[in-house]
């Protein structure tokens, strides 16, 4: 599918652009990207567990024999092992499988992670390699309480895993968290756990309703990640 | 009151005094009172009534256990049925009520049943009651005069959460077998849970210390070393209820469910202590001997004022000293034995000495009731002949039977060991590990040093210490457990199952009728299948049963208890409920449309768009109108959307798929079937090719999780390199359909729309107000149509932007009921409706789209099979006139000659047509005839005329149109 010209593209919708029902009243725009600014159940930084959408972040999906080079020519740095990811540059790689990788630009990278997806989707691409779109609902989940969310959600003990964290690279994890299929990845950063998910878009609104009433019972609730503008 | 002085140990907060009401009357107990021990302090003796004669009854087991300690409660404007009251902590203010009453616990006018109790014997109602007409009748009367609680309606919904707890060992079980065990593990490096009931560890060894003031040392001392040991946490007040696979364990607690996954457990939940079985063990006053010490211990309540111990073991004797310490009269030990082994002599010594007497190889006779129903005396007799003792307490210390429940879900099993009297383990799994009282383990030192050795293992096992095997356990040197403590009596009401009221005659007639295995008899008899779930009661019914077949224990085996192992609360085990539902990114632009929903699989659609002074039939009539005269716009985004990329992802297809797709020419499209291995049809689609190895598909939205996921395996299973990509999510999809859509799309992209550059069944992609897109020129409605795929994000914007760009052209959005009609106006099938689960690609006028000249596709062999038989069914098209005023619905059967002929699949009154149309899955010779007669849901039968499909533009002719509206 052949990418339009960026001046041209209308603005992208967050998945979960109606979940706050009459709370999305006003929008912000990060990375071209419009997304409800709720008025309801946000919290401080500081609460027990704090939810944060991360979708306007530029990313791609690549699969194939040929991706891991198609990415190599391109200077990204996928991690060796399945499922496992790593961070170089401000650009997130992650092995999903052993020939499946998602690629996210986390703050400095999106201008590159943008290029290379419009290159993919363009069809610049290997014999062996094709783009996986990704439109995820991504979330940003941290807080003193987040291993106890995590325990009434999810089947898999994440404790483990962080003590597998070595600084910017990682195991991930394809898994089930409310019914629902994720990809989690745990980081840690300044000291501070979080967790990452993606979501399937078609899933966004329940997982993103159902999580909030979860997450209230911590007394935690939505943070809003640095808009540009209103 | 039979409150005690402060007990050293004791649950109670004396300072804190907690008000409530039982049957109507005021009773006074301290905070951490259960409701039970405050009622036992306020002298309350008869709690409940029994499940079938309505028997006075006290507290049994006090473990948790009892149906007699089920309580109805109200509090805080609910009513809360089946309240455990051994365990519940009383609050101020609750309204408490026995569960199972007519009138209330003291006047209960069901109480005559116990007379009657001959007239009903185990198993009478399969054998009293026969005729269908009545049985409603006498369900609903056993019913009435056998209930537990009542549930209230109008109960709010609590949304329980479950959580997940992970842990090297799961220590099961917090007495000192569980404290050791949980201690050896966690030195042997594991990360360790152990989880127990009660509110504090210690087990038995807190309240059976045979007249001492303290608890045991070594085991207060275990319980700070534990305490102490940072890889152990404790989980009180849980209790273990099932063991699944791979050493999952439900641990439910107040509020919740625990899933714990373990990657070792230790069962170290030890034995439930077992009743005698003689007339009238049932009177309140009447209890366990554990029952009783953990009155005293854990709540400073006297059970009685003057008791005697029937006792079996040195349990017995101890539990004598301790009442004795607390100032209980105990006016006699009766021993079951002739003789007493080394540990009960220490105790028996004490007895004597302080002018307890003991009487040995007694046999309990009879307990009397006074006029209050509880116990006043008990006869038996002993070597000396028949003997009276006039008592308002009976403790019975008689045995134990080990808790296997968890060992058998396991998959572990036991075996007889008739030097100990209990079944023991015979095998246990990998990672599992059984130790204490479980393994037959009584005394302390025991039971610390078997604790210990499984804790170890069960690390070693986990690799996180060095193995050791465990040390050979010495045969004990006294059994703790009676062999048969079971007594006839010629009147009965000796009671096995206080549960389900059974007694000796209830097996001895079971086992008579041949129900004569653990298994049958507890089918029959519904022994064990009460709220105790026969913790008090299988053992001594398989006792019973041996000895009336002449066979040893040895011979048989218990019953198998399922999870849940102990009755859980229906709001834990549904929890939070997680149903997850998927929507299309247009999701928020149909709430604002007016959308009805309607669920299609998991996701949510607009059936059709309300429109003020609409009915929903005018509604969807004028969808359909508007898309047959102007154009529509559907929001088709659940619909399956999957990429195959690779050389070989036409083979793939091809195998899939019963057409040919590998020919497909880039740009272009085909319908595609698909058959399972047995040529039924399973779902159906648009394939279109969009490169040289580059196919684009859809599938139905029903089937497109289970479909991509099969596509992957099958993809491995044929060793073929097919990159799949599933976008059905990540896409979002359009139908604009209607005459003038080709003009509404032209006003937005620079896409060549003429016939020629973008002829019928071709796909291209272009870019519509800016957003690429992907247009597949399909004519499922039977209009000229485009398919419009476009990246999710962009879904609601491309939406907008065809909306205004078709306002003066009419355009409306239809949703699924008029796309439905649409459809069926052309004739076009829809799988899983208009097909069932036996359905065959050839019944369904589809021979067409099977090309079985291809090398392989899945169901090729049996359609080729059945290609060779006349067809089972065919699917035929059916109209009534115009005005019909009886109308059939969907799976209406056809009638022919008196037997079913097929069944209505589709039918609905035609806009376009202005009649009813429909299709049916018919016998070919009905079919044929060129009638159907269908018998609608009044029962009355129509005849239904056979007419060809398509219903509506017979040649195709406007979804092929070639120049713009």
């Amino acid at each position: 599918m052949s990418a339009a010209p960026a001046s041209t593209r209308p603005l992208r919708r967050s998945p979960i652009n109606a979940a706050y029902g009459a709370a999305a009243d006003r929008l912000f725009v990060r990375e071209d990207m419009a997304q409800p600014r709720p008025l309801e159940r946000t919290v401080a930084s500081d609460a027990a567990v704090v939810l944060t959408e991360m979708s306007w972040r530029r990313r791609f999906g690549l699969k194939g024999p040929a991706a891991e080079t198609w990415l190599a020519l391109r200077g990204f740095c996928a991690p060796s092992p399945a499922n496992s990811w790593a961070v170089a540059e401000g650009v997130l790689v992650a092995r999903l499988a052993t020939s499946e990788f998602l690629v996210e630009a986390l703050e400095a990278g999106q201008t590159r992670v943008g290029e290379a997806a419009q290159q993919l989707y363009a069809g610049d691409c290997l014999p062996g390699a094709y783009p996986v779109p990704r439109q995820d609902l991504v979330i940003r989940l941290q807080g003193a309480a987040l291993n106890e969310l995590l325990r009434q959600t999810c089947s898999v003990d994440f404790v483990p895993l962080t003590r597998l964290l070595a600084g910017d690279a990682g195991p991930l994890v394809l898994t089930s968290m409310m019914g629902v299929g994720v990809v989690a990845i745990p980081r840690e950063l300044s000291g501070q756990r979080e967790l990452t998910l993606w979501v399937e878009p078609s899933f966004a609104h329940y997982f993103w309703t159902t999580l909030l009433t979860v997450v209230a019972d911590f007394g935690g609730g939505v943070q809003l990640d640095r808009p540009h503008g209103v | 009151m039979m409150r005690l002085p402060p007990v050293a140990g004791e649950w109670i907060d004396r300072a804190v005094p907690v008000a409530f009401s039982f049957e109507g009357r005021a009773v006074s107990g301290f905070e951490g009172d259960t409701i039970s021990s405050a009622l036992a302090a306020g002298g309350v003796r008869v709690i409940g009534r029994s499940f079938k004669y309505h028997r006075p009854r006290g507290l049994l087991s006090f473990a948790n256990h009892d149906v007699n300690a089920l309580m109805q409660v109200e509090a805080g404007g609910r009513s809360i049925p089946n309240v455990r009251a051994d365990v519940t902590p009383v609050q101020p203010g609750w309204r408490i009520a026995a569960v199972n009453t007519r009138g209330g616990l003291a006047a209960d006018r069901l109480a005559f049943l116990d007379r009657l109790g001959r007239f009903l014997p185990v198993g009478f109602y399969y054998k009293a009651f026969h005729g269908k007409q009545l049985f409603p009748h006498w369900e609903r009367m056993f019913r009435n005069l056998t209930g537990l609680g009542r549930v209230d309606p109008k109960a709010p919904q609590r949304a329980t959460a479950k959580r997940y707890d992970f842990c090297d060992v799961l220590v099961i079980g917090a007495g000192p077998s569980g404290l050791s065990a949980a201690l050896a593990a966690a030195e042997g490096g594991a990360d360790v849970l152990m989880v127990d009931e009660n509110r504090a560890a210690g087990g038995s060894a807190q309240y059976a210390r045979g007249g001492a003031s303290q608890p045991t040392a070594a085991v207060d001392r275990l319980i700070g070393s534990v305490a102490a040991e940072a890889r152990v946490r404790t989980l009180l007040g849980g209790c273990a209820a099932g063991y699944y696979a791979d050493h999952w364990v439900p641990v439910v607690t107040t509020a919740a469910i625990v899933k714990v996954r373990a990657r070792a457990v230790v069962l170290a939940q030890g034995a439930s202590e077992q009743p005698a079985v003689f007339r009238g063990n049932d009177l309140p006053g009447v209890m366990l001997a554990s029952a009783a010490q953990r009155l005293i211990y854990r709540y400073a309540v006297a059970p009685a004022r003057r008791i005697a111990v029937l006792a079996a073991n040195a349990e017995g004797y101890a539990a004598a000293l301790d009442a004795q310490s607390h100032g209980i009269e105990v006016a006699a030990v009766l021993d079951l034995r002739s003789a007493v082994g080394p540990r009960t002599q220490l105790y028996r010594e004490q007895l004597l000495q302080s002018g307890v007497r003991v009487v040995n190889c007694v046999r309990p006779v009879e307990a009397i009731a006074g006029s209050g129903g509880c116990i006043t005396r008990l006869e038996f007799t002993a070597s000396s002949g028949r003997e009276s003792v006039d008592i308002d307490g009976l403790w019975m210390s008689v045995g134990f039977a080990p808790l296997t429940g968890l060992l058998h879900q396991a998959g572990g099993t036991v075996r007889y060991d008739s030097g100990a009297e209990q079944f023991v383990p015979d095998s246990l799994p990998a990672g599992t590990y059984a130790c204490g009282k479980l393994v037959g383990a009584y005394t302390l030192e025991e039971r610390l040093e078997d604790g210990s050795d499984a804790g170890r293992a069960a690390a070693a096992g986990l690799g996180t210490a060095a193995r050791r095997d465990a040390r050979p356990r010495p045969a004990a040197a006294e059994c703790s457990n009676h062999a048969y403590p079971v007594f006839r009596h010629p009147n009965g009401k000796e009671f096995i199952d206080f549960d389900e009221d059974l007694h000796i005659r209830d097996v001895e007639n079971a086992c008579q009728e041949g129900f004569d295995s653990s298994e049958l008899l507890k089918r029959f008899s519904t022994m064990g299948m009460g709220p105790s779930q026969g913790k008090h009661s299988n053992l001594n019914a398989l006792r019973i049963l041996a000895r009336v077949r002449g066979e040893s224990l040895a011979q048989h085996s218990m019953t198998t208890a399922r999870p849940m192992f102990h009755p859980v609360s229906m709001s834990h085990l549904a929890g939070r409920g997680f149903v997850p539902e998927r929507r299309t990114p247009i999701d928020p632009e149909h709430a604002a449309l007016g959308a009805v929903w309607m669920p299609a699989g998991n996701w949510r659609r607009a059936e059709y768009y309300a429109r003020d002074g609409q009915t929903r039939e005018q509604a969807i009539a004028a969808e359909v109108q508007a898309v047959r005269g102007a154009v529509g716009l559907i929001d088709v985004g659940t619909l399956g959307k999957i990429e195959a990329h690779g050389p070989c992802a036409g083979e793939f297809l091809d195998r899939l798929y019963t057409g040919r797709l590998s020919n497909l020419k880039a740009g272009t499209t085909r319908y595609g079937l698909m058959v399972d291995e047995t040529g039924v049809v399973i779902d159906d689609g648009v394939i279109a090719r969009l490169g040289p190895e580059c196919f684009y598909f859809t599938t139905t939205t029903g089937n497109s999780a289970t479909l991509f996921r099969e596509f992957g395996r099958l993809a491995a299973w044929w060793g073929m390199p097919v990159g799949l990509v599933n976008l059905t999510g990540h896409y979002a999809a359009f139908n604009l359909a209607g005459p003038a859509s080709r003009a509404v799309l032209a006003s937005l992209t620079d896409l060549n729309l003429d016939d020629a550059a973008f002829p019928y069944l071709a796909v291209r992609e272009a870019h519509i107000a800016g957003i690429a897109c992907r247009l597949l020129r399909v004519g499922f409605v039977g209009e000229l149509g485009y398919e419009i795929h476009a990246p999710a994000e962009f879904g609601i914007e491309l939406w907008r932007v065809i909306l205004r760009a078709g306002r003066t052209r009419g355009i409306r959005p239809f949703g699924v009921e008029a796309q439905r009609m649409l459809r069926l106006e052309k004739g076009h099938l829809i799988v899983g409706q208009d097909t069932d689960g036996v359905t065959n690609a050839l019944e369904i006028n589809a021979a067409w789209a099977v090309k079985m000249d291809k090398p392989y596709f899945i169901g090729q062999r049996s359609l080729a099979t059945l290609a060779r038989r006349p067809p089972r069914q065919t699917l035929v098209g059916f109209r009534l006139a115009a005005g019909a005023a009886l109308r059939p619905r969907e799976s209406n059967l056809i009638i022919d000659r008196g037997r079913i002929a097929g069944r209505v699949t589709s039918v609905g009154l035609s806009p376009t047509l202005g009649h009813l149309i429909g299709l049916a899955l018919v016998d070919p010779a009905v079919g044929a005839a060129g009638k159907l007669s269908v018998r609608i849901d009044s029962g009355a039968q129509i005849v239904a005329e056979v007419v060809r499909t398509p219903f509506y533009d017979p040649l195709g002719e406007r979804q092929r149109q070639k120049e713009t509206a």
